[in-house]
């Protein structure tokens, strides 16, 4: 374990704890399931405004979203993929996300206002594992979306058709 | 598959491979040493981590390129999450990735060196011949045709406000001024070593094996004896199934800064400097978007065309200098860096095309609060650098920040948005600068990135003062040389791939005198 996977790990604990809770565990099993219960809630967020008014579209738009994200992750080094396993696992637990946003309710239930609070929480967060966490997910997330030739019709960029 | 190339991850069993010489990595030193050894009639060995993807594979988007042509997705951070790093890892390395831009070492430079470290490139050594060499062999020229309106925007505004200014030397040949560089030339336009010294090198008869990770070099009583390697998988990782090993006369690392020096440290080579992985440069570079009525369309055109060194040398060496380029606008290069989510960042995405962009490029290594970062491996043995940002450098980047919107405004720009966090569009450059005054210049705030790695296995006279020596040759290990861009002393205040050229052309001239 290293460090981050350390704070990671001891503030879902910590958080726990101070609710007078324990048996805060984190899975690797789960890592799949917890990490698109995650981006299910925040996707729809950072992309408000730039998903289409169509319902039907838009969530064509974020399946193609989540799928380019669960392709992408096996690049990055396993490092980086064990602290994107350890943020998701804390986002999926109620528990840690109580402390995290606040909200009793799920992250899902939460307004879009509401999520985009929590993301900019965690922007101004003291901790920098919470700071590193936004710009992580931001980063991920929009590259994701706009790295898709169906996405690009709101900003009129057409690659040219050379080959 | 071409002939002399072997893919590793194909390897169903373990392989063992013999060279008169060894190359690891194939960019901008891998590539040129290949050709040149080759030519003098050795029996070479290239390595490569990435993939040999070519023209037919470069389909112009970021989201087959990314992942396929960079380090890490194109996602490597420093160790803090701080700087964003762009470094290919394929056949060509950063070569077949960058931008084009070639550009001699500056003269200021090569007199630090001297002055620093004891690096004489002058008179019998001067590298003016090997620049000429480098730019014949690689058609580097004058860029020829008007900048797109991003780059035009920046010579606008330097003509504005009366800046130094200058047109481009580009590596190309037959270019149709796409503005794909990034993604792998779809037309083999970019003189890259993909295109140029490696088939060379493969019909001189070099043996090319990609997919392949280098994990270790073997040495005894001061001689590399041989190397480890294993395949990578689909996704560039690793793998631990089967095992490559070579053994050959001489062992040239040409891994790039941050991968050649995590090679020497994973082998725990010989370090009495101390110096073996550390001040690793990055030309830490800051951004700045602006809004223009009339369009840019930064993704098409030449990407870089126009630089201004109006910053670079600083009379007054306690400010940081900086270099003004431009960066090609892509979706994903820039949805990934403008700041804000939501509504916001939308409405930002929408004007993608009317956005102009500069970049200022932090001319690092010069002064004792900008000393680099350390390359450090992680629990599976990878690198990861820690690069600290002194207060030094984040008032560089302030003022940077404060010029490039001078320049944009300059330039007719309507709104200005420094990339940073606390920051937002500026209708003015008296509205701007007061607010830049105040940004909170601190990691994770104010959005920092980096196209160049530099040093970490520096050269240098004394070998208490570096790695290797001014030829590239290790200082302890007889038969082992350095060739990349991990050998820089300093940065350069220049895009580096022409240094690389012509300081690898170079030594392997002299490598091959000594080994012949």
């Amino acid at each position: 374990m290293d460090r981050r996977q350390f704070i990671f790990r001891g503030l879902a604990l910590g958080i726990s704890a101070s609710l007078g809770i324990t048996g805060w565990q984190y899975y690797a099993s789960e890592s799949d399931s917890n990490r698109d219960w995650v981006l299910s809630a925040l996707l729809p967020a950072l992309l408000y405004g730039a998903l289409p008014k169509d319902t039907t579209l838009a969530q064509h738009e974020l399946a193609r979203t989540q799928t380019a994200i669960t392709d992408f992750m096996p690049y990055l080094p396993v490092s980086q993929q064990q602290e994107l396993a350890d943020l998701f696992a804390l986002l999926a637990n109620r528990i840690s996300q109580l402390a995290l946003s606040g909200h009793i309710t799920a992250l899902p239930q939460l307004s879009v206002n509401q999520r985009l609070a929590l993301l900019a929480s965690w922007r101004d967060s003291y901790l920098l594992v919470l700071q590193q966490a936004y710009h992580g997910l931001r980063e991920l997330l929009y590259g994701a979306y706009y790295g898709q030739p169906e996405h690009w019709l709101p900003i009129t960029y057409t690659a040219p058709k050379f080959c | 598959m071409t002939a002399n190339h072997l893919d590793a991850s194909q390897f169903t069993a373990n392989q063992h491979f013999t060279a008169d010489i060894v190359i690891i990595g194939s960019g901008a030193g891998g590539g040129i040493a290949a050709e040149q050894l080759t030519n003098a009639g050795f029996n070479v060995l290239l390595l490569e981590e990435g993939a040999y993807y070519r023209s037919n594979d470069f389909v112009m988007e970021e989201r087959w390129a990314y992942p396929n042509l960079y380090q890490e997705g194109a996602a490597r951070k420093t160790q803090d999450k701080s700087i964003g790093i762009l470094q290919g890892r394929t056949v060509g390395g950063s070569t077949t990735v960058n931008w084009t831009t070639s550009i001699r070492t500056p003269p200021s430079t090569l007199d630090y060196w001297h002055s620093e470290f004891g690096l004489n490139f002058t008179g019998e050594n001067d590298l003016a011949p090997f620049f000429q060499h480098a730019e014949q062999r690689l058609s580097i020229q004058p860029w020829p045709v008007p900048p797109n309106a991003n780059n035009a925007k920046l010579q606008q505004g330097c003509e504005a406000l009366g800046w130094q200014y200058t047109v481009i030397n580009r590596n190309v040949n037959g270019c149709a001024n796409l503005g794909y560089c990034g993604m792998g030339c779809p037309i083999n336009a970019k003189q890259s070593m993909l295109v140029s010294t490696i088939p060379t090198a493969l019909s001189n008869g070099a043996r090319l094996i990609s997919r392949l990770s280098v994990r270790k070099l073997l040495w005894q009583d001061h001689q590399v004896t041989g190397l480890e390697a294993v395949p990578v998988d689909a996704h560039f990782q690793p793998r631990s199934d089967i095992k490559v090993t070579i053994a050959a006369t001489h062992y040239i690392v040409a891994g790039g800064a941050i991968g050649s020096a995590a090679l020497l440290l994973r082998s725990a080579v010989p370090n009495p400097s101390g110096r073996l992985g550390k001040h690793t440069y990055l030309h830490p570079t800051v951004i700045s978007g602006a809004l223009f009525a009339d369009d840019i369309n930064g993704h098409s055109g030449a990407p870089q065309s126009i630089y201004s060194d109006q910053f670079v040398w600083p009379r007054d060496n306690n400010v940081a200098g900086y270099k003004l380029e431009v960066p090609p606008i892509h979706p994903v290069l820039m949805a990934t860096k403008l700041i804000g989510t939501g509504e916001a960042h939308a409405a930002l995405m929408a004007q993608l095309n009317k956005l102009q962009v500069c970049i200022a490029l932090q001319r690092d290594g010069f002064h004792p609060e900008s000393q680099g970062g350390t390359v450090l491996l992680d629990a599976q043995q990878q690198p990861v650098l820690d690069y600290p940002i002194t207060d030094y450098m984040w008032q560089g980047m302030r003022q940077a920040l404060l010029s490039m919107a001078e320049l944009q405004f300059a330039a007719g720009a309507k709104q200005v948005l420094p990339i940073h966090h606390d920051a937002k569009l500026y209708s003015s450059l008296p509205e701007a600068k007061a607010a830049i005054e105040q940004l909170p210049m601190v990691k994770l705030r104010q959005t920092v990135v980096s196209a160049h790695v530099m040093g970490g296995c520096n050269m240098s006279v004394n070998a208490n003062n570096g790695v290797v020596k001014q030829n590239g040759r290790h200082h302890q290990l007889q038969n082992l040389s350095v060739f990349d861009g991990s050998i820089l002393p300093t940065s350069l205040g220049a895009n580096p791939q022409l240094t690389i050229f012509a300081l690898i052309w170079r030594n392997c001239q002299l490598l091959i005198k000594e080994l012949m």
